[in-house]
């Protein structure tokens, strides 16, 4: 497959390399023939259709930086993943096994960014040489940083995996040799879904490619030196590491995955479905299922898988316990009664917020547009509405939410059905005008901002800190939309905006999810949970508990010392008061519940930084969970490093970001702008602000570093005249020779 | 006898030819690269007005960016974005990972010793550079000292600070083939001019 790949896309490189020296030369000709008006002549209409390069450089659509050279990445290394994921109860754990394979003669560093769930636990490293395997050890980030650097300048080999986003990790290999393939085994664990009566695991494959919002320079004007840049502020302060080399998909794709399931649950299973991939199903018994791809396919879409409980369906509460050291962890999944009172329908303020950037180009922009015009159709008299739009640029519809009659509706639908998508993806303007609430006081009417994104930008922060600030009233739904969305800031915004989130796949999805949507819109049908307790030992998260909406259970984790009592949860079903009561001697047995527990806690004691908490206290308490629980955090990597060095001194090592594929229904030239030249690309910003990020004066030659690298230049003409101008001479001096001696003789 | 003889005849010939194409090519690399920068002189003409980039011919994977000239050598030349790798055979190619020239920071501006760049060497330190912008702003640089550096460890440090250049060439000058070596001229703005009215 890759094989393929390669020398296609290098022989495509090779034959217009060959054009485009025709083409030159051709042009000197005619020049030198005909007068230059010629070329004048040919140069205007190509100008006006496809002569530009759409780059930031130029001011339009998306921010991109070429990375490497035109068939540069033919020496990255290759690399081939298998998944394999155990699902027993709501337990999944995975084993993430990457295949690096160095087809060059050289030394290779491989950065591979790669996609997890947004809550996967990562706790195991393995690497794989020869038959012998090497265990990774969690350490702080810089730490373990500083361990890789030495082992990979030193020669060992060494990997490192840092997460760069709760959902998005790098795994660095160093050192593989020519021809030689590392294994590289990453372990998590998660919980699984629920919604309603069905359970899904998600298992993305790809990172879509993100956008990264320039960093804004602030400028001063002082009177003696101009304008001058004071200080920098860039929402996405690490973009290098989030934006990986993207293949055009016309150049084939690449990175092959294998995946399989297997399902243990202690009742029947049902409807189990992956509605995105071909897979087979093997059903040992009812009460098992074993789901496997049907053959590799390339990583560029995430992988889903649902299923239900046959027979009497979800249990109303299910415990599970897991002890270590004498502290136990408890998961509970508690699913509220429904259908006792169906609550009053509120009449609402609905903003709509639809994404039309350029990753949203193809399919997504065709969902998206469904979903918000069947949205629409469901207001009702009295309700009010507004559509924001946006990519780089925003439209707010109507200067304030207007009332859903038919006028405005009309007007509404007309807009959302001629949008097109294009540009890049600022959802921070969009989400802070969709916030601006002009009447905070309206309590006859729920505020409701409705997000349809795939989210793939990098700013997260930023945007979840907005959310922390200036929620007020509204309550924030988001869809992520496409195939590979950003479901970290999705769920989040869900989180902190205290709405709900859900996810469409394909254009056939969009009825059933959207529905399932206008029922949580409805009003949540759960607040103000809590739990109580005489056991002062308790510690449970999330904390607050969100509120429920329709179809959703309480999922919350717990340590304690105890392994009996009970544990008290408390909430409001409309006014009525609810309240159930869990014994936690009835717990069963739950592989991996402490690990759970502690990425719980430190998702959400992260998401206290979005609303105001000290940094510091954040990071301390996030560092020491990560350290005790052996988890890899924002704070905290793992790394492997042999015991021997391989690479021998006098050998240098290439490092290369090892491309990723587009996801699946994506528009490439959408994103990236119309350059067939480069089967790379890579969505990065204005290199021209980044230059101004550092405002402190260094000196030009600074001795420590390596600097600019600097190209070759010397056209080689002196050399070609030269030995040209000896080899015309030798020959006329062997012709003359020739000729004398024939007249002589 | 015979056909020894048309034998070092068509030696001959064939080495007259060899060389004559070898030459050649090297002749008409330089042509073109001196072509290149007439038809480039034009497209800048159009992109000072326009304030757009614009392609000097169709098929260009690059476009002008600025204009240098060196009023002590009667010199001029338009500079590339170094988008594909083919710029520095039609002129002077800003380095992509560097500042335009003008920002602040150090622009690394590269060309070929043995062709746009063959005078390089010829600059003094004092020597005045003048740079135009793409958004026709005139800005002088003064030639501050120059160094001889390794390609791969040129120790230029392209952020921050004031407006610099260094304008870089093979080293060693009159040497011939590649070469790992490179000459670079150091030079720090003076002023910025007002805007070139078009």
């Amino acid at each position: 497959m890759s094989t393929n790949l390669v020398s296609r896309g290098r022989s495509l490189e090779w034959t217009r390399q060959l054009l485009r020296r025709a083409g030159i030369a051709a042009a000197v000709l005619m020049t030198a023939f005909l007068g230059s008006s010629a070329i004048r002549a040919d140069t205007t209409p190509a100008r006006t259709t496809s002569g530009y390069v759409t780059t930031s450089e130029m001011g339009t659509g998306s921010l991109l930086l070429k990375t490497t050279e035109p068939g540069q990445y033919l020496e990255a290394p290759r690399l081939k993943t298998d998944v394999a994921i155990t699902v027993t109860g709501p337990i999944a754990r995975a084993r993430i096994t990457q295949r690096f394979e160095n087809p060059s003669d050289k030394w290779v560093e491989g950065i591979y960014v790669f996609p997890l769930p947004q809550n996967a636990g990562v706790d195991t490293l393995k690497m794989q040489i020869g038959d012998r395997y090497l265990e990774g050890q969690v350490k702080e980030r810089e730490q373990a940083r500083q361990i890789y650097e030495r082992a990979a300048a030193q020669g060992y080999k060494a990997t490192l995996i840092e997460q760069q986003r709760p959902n998005m990790f790098t795994n660095s290999v160093a050192n593989i040799g020519p021809h030689e393939t590392v294994v590289v085994q990453i372990e998590y664990q998660e919980a699984v879904r629920l919604d309603g009566d069905k359970f899904s695991l998600r298992v993305p494959l790809v990172v879509g490619p993100r956008y990264s919002p320039p960093a804004e320079a602030l400028v001063a004007d002082s009177s003696s030196s101009g304008m001058q840049v004071v200080a920098v502020h860039d929402p996405v302060p690490d973009r290098d590491s989030v934006t990986p080399p993207v293949i055009n998909p016309i150049f084939g794709k690449i990175n092959p995955v294998t995946l399989s399931v297997t399902l243990k649950s202690g009742v029947s299973l049902a409807a189990i479905e992956s509605p995105y991939h071909d897979v087979d199903i093997s059903r040992p018994d009812d009460k098992t299922a074993t789901v496997s791809l049907k053959g590799p396919v390339p990583a560029d879409r995430d992988f889903v898988l649902n299923w239900k409980l046959a027979a009497n369906g979800v249990p109303q509460a299910s415990l599970f316990r897991e002890t270590i050291d004498g502290k136990s962890y408890y998961l509970a999944m508690v699913v509220p009664p429904v259908g006792t009172t169906t609550p009053h329908r509120q009449t609402r303020e609905a903003i709509f917020v639809i994404d039309n950037s350029g990753s949203m180009a193809g399919e997504s922009i065709r969902q998206a547009k469904k979903a918000l015009l069947m949205a629409l159709s469901e207001l009702k008299p009295g309700d009010r509405f507004n559509v924001i739009r946006f990519d780089n640029t925003l439209t707010v519809l109507f200067q304030d939410a207007v009332p859903a009659d038919a006028e405005h509706l009309l007007v509404a639908n007309r807009y959302v059905q001629g949008l097109d998508a294009a540009g890049g993806t600022e959802i921070y303007p969009a989400l802070k005008a969709a916030l601006v609430d002009t009447t905070p006081n309206d309590d006859t009417r729920l505020r409701q901002v409705v997000f349809l994104t795939d989210g793939d930008v990098s700013n997260e922060d930023q945007v979840l800190a907005e959310i922390g600030k200036s929620l007020g009233r509204s309550r924030l739904f988001t869809v992520g939309i496409g195939s590979a969305p950003n479901s970290f800031l999705m769920e989040h915004i869900a989180t902190l905006g205290r709405g709900s989130f859900t996810h469409i796949g394909s254009e056939a999805e969009v009825d059933a999810r959207m529905t399932e949507l206008f029922n949580k819109l409805e009003s949540p049908v759960m607040t103000d949970l809590r739990v109580t307790t005489n056991d002062a030992k308790l510690e449970t998260w999330p904390n607050p508990i969100p509120d429920l909406y329709a179809g959703e259970p309480v999922v919350l984790t717990g340590a304690t010392d105890e392994t009996t009592g009970s544990l008290r949860l408390e909430g409001r079903m409309g006014k009525k008061p609810w309240s159930t009561t869990l014994d936690l001697a009835s717990a069963v047995d739950g592989r991996g519940v402490s690990k759970l527990w502690a990425r719980s806690k430190i998702s959400a004691i992260e998401d206290l930084r979005y609303q105001g908490a000290n940094q510091g206290d954040v990071d301390a308490q996030v560092l020491k969970v990560a350290l005790d629980f052996h988890l890899v955090s924002r704070l905290t990597s793992l790394v492997a490093v042999d015991i021997t060095p391989s690479r021998p001194e006098h050998e240098d090592m290439e490092s290369h970001e090892m491309p990723t594929n587009l996801p699946a229904g994506w528009d490439f030239s959408k994103v990236f702008g119309e350059d067939p030249e480069h089967p790379l690309m890579k969505a990065s910003v204005d290199p021209a602000l980044l230059t101004k990020l550092a405002a402190n004066d260094k000196p030009v030659v600074a001795s420590a570093t390596d600097g600019v690298q600097l190209p070759q230049t010397d056209a080689g003409t002196t050399l070609q005249i030269l030995l040209g101008t000896l080899l015309a001479l030798a020959g006329l001096v062997v012709l003359v020779g020739t000729r004398k001696r024939a007249v002589r003789s | 006898m015979i056909t020894k003889q048309r034998m070092a005849v068509s030696a001959a010939i064939l080495l007259l030819f060899c060389g004559v194409v070898l030459g050649g090519h090297g002749l008409y690399i330089r042509a073109k690269a001196a072509l290149a920068q007439v038809l480039l002189e034009r497209a800048w003409a159009e992109t000072i007005e326009t304030r757009r980039p614009v392609k000097a011919w169709a098929w260009a994977d690059t476009w002008p960016i600025a204009r240098l000239s060196f009023p002590k050598l009667h010199r001029s030349a338009i500079v590339l974005e170094q988008a594909g790798g083919e710029a520095l055979a039609f002129g002077p190619a800003h380095v992509a990972a560097t500042p335009l020239p003008g920002e602040n920071g150090t622009s690394v501006i590269a060309g070929h010793r043995d062709t746009h760049f063959n005078f390089i060497k010829d600059l003094k330190v004092g020597d005045e550079i003048e740079v135009t912008t793409r958004a026709g702003k005139a800005v002088t640089f003064r030639m501050t000292g120059s160094a001889i550096v390794h390609a791969q460890a040129s120790g230029i440090d392209a952020t921050g600070g004031t407006p610099r250049l260094a304008l870089v060439t093979c080293y060693p000058f009159d040497a011939i083939g590649q070469a790992p070596l490179r000459y670079v001229v150091f030079a720090e703005e003076v002023s910025a001019a007002a805007v070139v009215s078009r």
